[in-house]
């Protein structure tokens, strides 16, 4: 199951081998240690009673790292109660004053442990910051996600989501890879649909010849249109022409003989069945 | 029973009678402005060419969304807000709902648009990019003021090469993320920027070059770009030396220490922030760190992509006539060597090597 998992996590990762720590390939095994905190107590760097533990390394009087902790603040409140671990990691080398600044502006809730002459960083080869590492409970590298402009936020929660197992690996992958926002007129079926409910209101209103011309439009577009040939059919029976109306019904069951409206209209019309 | 407030009641008013003026929603995001004047929802006025006509209004069919066919007295609207569009525009409501709608079109389509007639395509109030930038302030300050201005937004469909004004599924609004909507123009040969300069066709850079930097494998060229101009060349967010020389001091290396740890360059040695080292012996602040002819990151490194680990160039060009300076990087198991180019031939050894930090180690 584990290894299934990290198979998994590794087809995630993508291509290019920036993707991951220097020292630690996400799926690989990240060691807890022990770390002082900000306030002089000791937190771990992982804990294995989380089913995610998240750990985030920043620095103070960096733009991209207060928007990383203000975002984990967010993460930290909407996953709040379920069973994370979360950590912020900040180098010895900066006044505790002014890492106490950042974390009160950002709002993280989550122990600040001080990194002792980067030997973490050295450890698991950091080159940058932020970076927000997400394990599961076994401590494996399900993700390594440097600081991006973009989706950032989205991204982390749904590694996130995936140490919980709320989410699969093809949920991540849409949220890693989402869709294109295509216009209006690039969705398909679109225009014929807008015509479709133009000529349905029209006929509510018993405008049976501009109803019939949307329905006419429609199927100079897709003759094989079927509600297209029953709102035709609805418009001519509207019309009191009734043998026109047939025709269009007749038309609209032989390419779909479930289209709704069609056999409605033709027992409307005498038809029968 | 809800009491309506002001705001509202002037809406419906306004929707009850064509040629009255709508008051725009006011944005969520302090920087963006609501536009200033109140937005004019009535048919063009007599005699005026429209360029664009909503069908029910050119067909005379005012009881598709009025009580009545008589456009003189066509009555209240048979819905409210955008309910009222989504009877024929269905495909909306998919639309505004992915995760990032811009709140205007999901408050009210009427903010951009006329329900009747209007000069301008898609019956918008106004020119797609005017309509912007009447509200995003910033966005038209940058994209005016900018030393280094992005062609893109002032050529072909302008913001909505890159925005759907609508909602998508990509902060920003943009349609697709940052790296899939640069390359999509940037991959062609003999590209200029706007001040003539040729811009390298980074499709066929990235398909030849397999080693990406991390932005660029993130697909966030918006890292290290500002799409709607800059005060840097190649629209870049901060400074970063244009030269293979520089006298060190860090604001020229802002760009890179945007995400990078400026530590790198500030410590003469390190066992923990680089692998660029001898021992202890930092090899980033030895070639960096210089009053005078300090290497800049562009001697050895390729920002975007190469075929060498760690963005290593094969080559810099060097001088003014572009001569191709082989930089001969090899990487061994704990360090590298770099071939006789700038200098004789140098190998690093980073012994005594760090503790592991995991029990499976790096590949």
């Amino acid at each position: 199951m584990l290894a299934a998992r990290t198979l998994l996590l590794l087809s995630l990762a993508s291509p290019g081998s920036a993707e991951a720590f220097a020292n630690v390939d996400v799926g690989g095994r990240v060691d807890s240690v022990d770390l002082p905190t900000l306030d002089g107590g000791v937190e771990p760097l992982l804990s294995a009673k989380a089913r995610a533990n998240v750990f985030i390394f920043f620095r103070p009087n960096q733009e991209h790292s207060t928007e990383t902790l203000r975002a984990m603040a967010a993460c930290e409140r909407e996953f709040g109660g379920k069973p994370i671990h979360w950590i912020a990691i900040v180098s010895s080398i900066w006044d505790p004053q002014e890492v106490r600044k950042v974390v009160s502006e950002t709002g993280i809730r989550m122990p600040v442990v001080v990194d002792q002459a980067d030997r973490l960083y050295g450890r698991l080869g950091l080159r940058l910051h932020p970076v927000v590492g997400v394990t599961d409970g076994s401590f494996h590298l399900l993700a390594y996600e440097p600081f991006m402009k973009v989706n950032y936020c989205d991204r982390i929660r749904a590694r996130i989501q995936f140490a919980l197992q709320e989410i699969t690996a093809d949920e991540v992958r849409k949220v890693e890879a989402p869709e294109k926002a295509t216009m209006p007129g690039e969705i398909e079926g679109a225009p014929l649909k807008r015509r479709q409910h133009l000529a349905e209101m029209l006929l509510k209103s018993r405008q049976y010849e501009k109803a019939a011309a949307e329905a006419t439009a429609m199927l100079a577009k897709d003759p094989r249109h079927a509600a297209a040939l029953v709102l035709l059919g609805d418009a001519r029976a509207g019309q009191g022409d009734c043998a026109d109306a047939l025709k269009s019904y007749d038309a609209a069951l032989a390419i779909d003989p479930a289209q709704p409206g069609a056999e409605a209209g033709r027992r409307a019309c005498g038809g029968g069945k | 029973m809800t009491r309506l407030r002001m705001p509202h009641i002037l809406v419906l008013l306004a929707l009850a009678r064509p040629g009255v003026a709508v008051p725009a929603p006011a944005p969520k995001d302090a920087k963006v402005k609501a536009p200033v004047a109140p937005v004019h929802q009535g048919p063009l006025p007599a005699g005026a060419k429209a360029a664009w006509t909503h069908a029910p209004f050119a067909a005379g069919d005012c009881s598709i969304c009025h009580e009545r066919n008589d456009p003189k007295n066509p009555g209240q609207l048979v819905k409210q807000g955008n309910e009222l569009c989504f009877m024929c525009h269905d495909e909306f409501q998919a639309i505004l709902a992915r995760k990032h709608p811009h709140s205007p079109a999901k408050a009210y389509c009427l903010s951009c648009h006329n329900a009747h007639d209007s000069r301008q395509t898609k019956l918008l109030h106004a020119e797609a990019t005017e309509l912007c930038l009447g509200c995003h302030a910033s966005v038209k300050k940058t994209a005016e003021r900018s030393a280094v201005k992005h062609k893109a937004l002032t050529q072909g469909k302008k913001c909505l090469a890159c925005h759907n004004p609508h909602a998508s599924s990509v902060e920003k609004l943009l349609t697709q993320l940052p790296f899939d909507l640069c390359v999509s123009c940037h991959s062609a040969d003999g590209m200029k920027d706007a001040s003539g300069k040729t811009l390298t066709n980074f499709g066929k850079w990235l398909a030849d070059n397999k080693e990406w930097h991390a932005p660029v494998t993130a697909k966030d060229c918006s890292a290290c770009h500002l799409p709607h101009g800059s005060a840097h060349f190649r629209l870049l967010v901060a400074d970063y030396p244009p030269e293979f020389y520089a006298a060190y001091d860090e604001k020229n290396y802002e760009l890179c220490f945007t995400c990078h740890n400026p530590e790198v360059a500030r410590n003469a040695e390190t066992t923990t922030l680089t692998g660029f080292r001898d021992g202890p012996r930092n090899l980033h602040f030895v070639h960096v760190n210089k009053a005078e002819r300090g290497r800049t990151c562009r001697a050895c490194h390729e920002v975007h992509a190469s075929k060498q680990v760690h963005q290593i160039r094969d080559g810099v060009p060097y001088g003014s006539n572009g001569w191709m300076l082989k930089v001969g990087y090899t990487k061994t198991p704990n360090g590298g060597s770099c071939a006789r180019t700038c200098h004789d031939t140098k190998s690093y050894d980073r012994k005594p090597e760090i503790p592991a930090a995991a029990s499976t180690a790096k590949k």
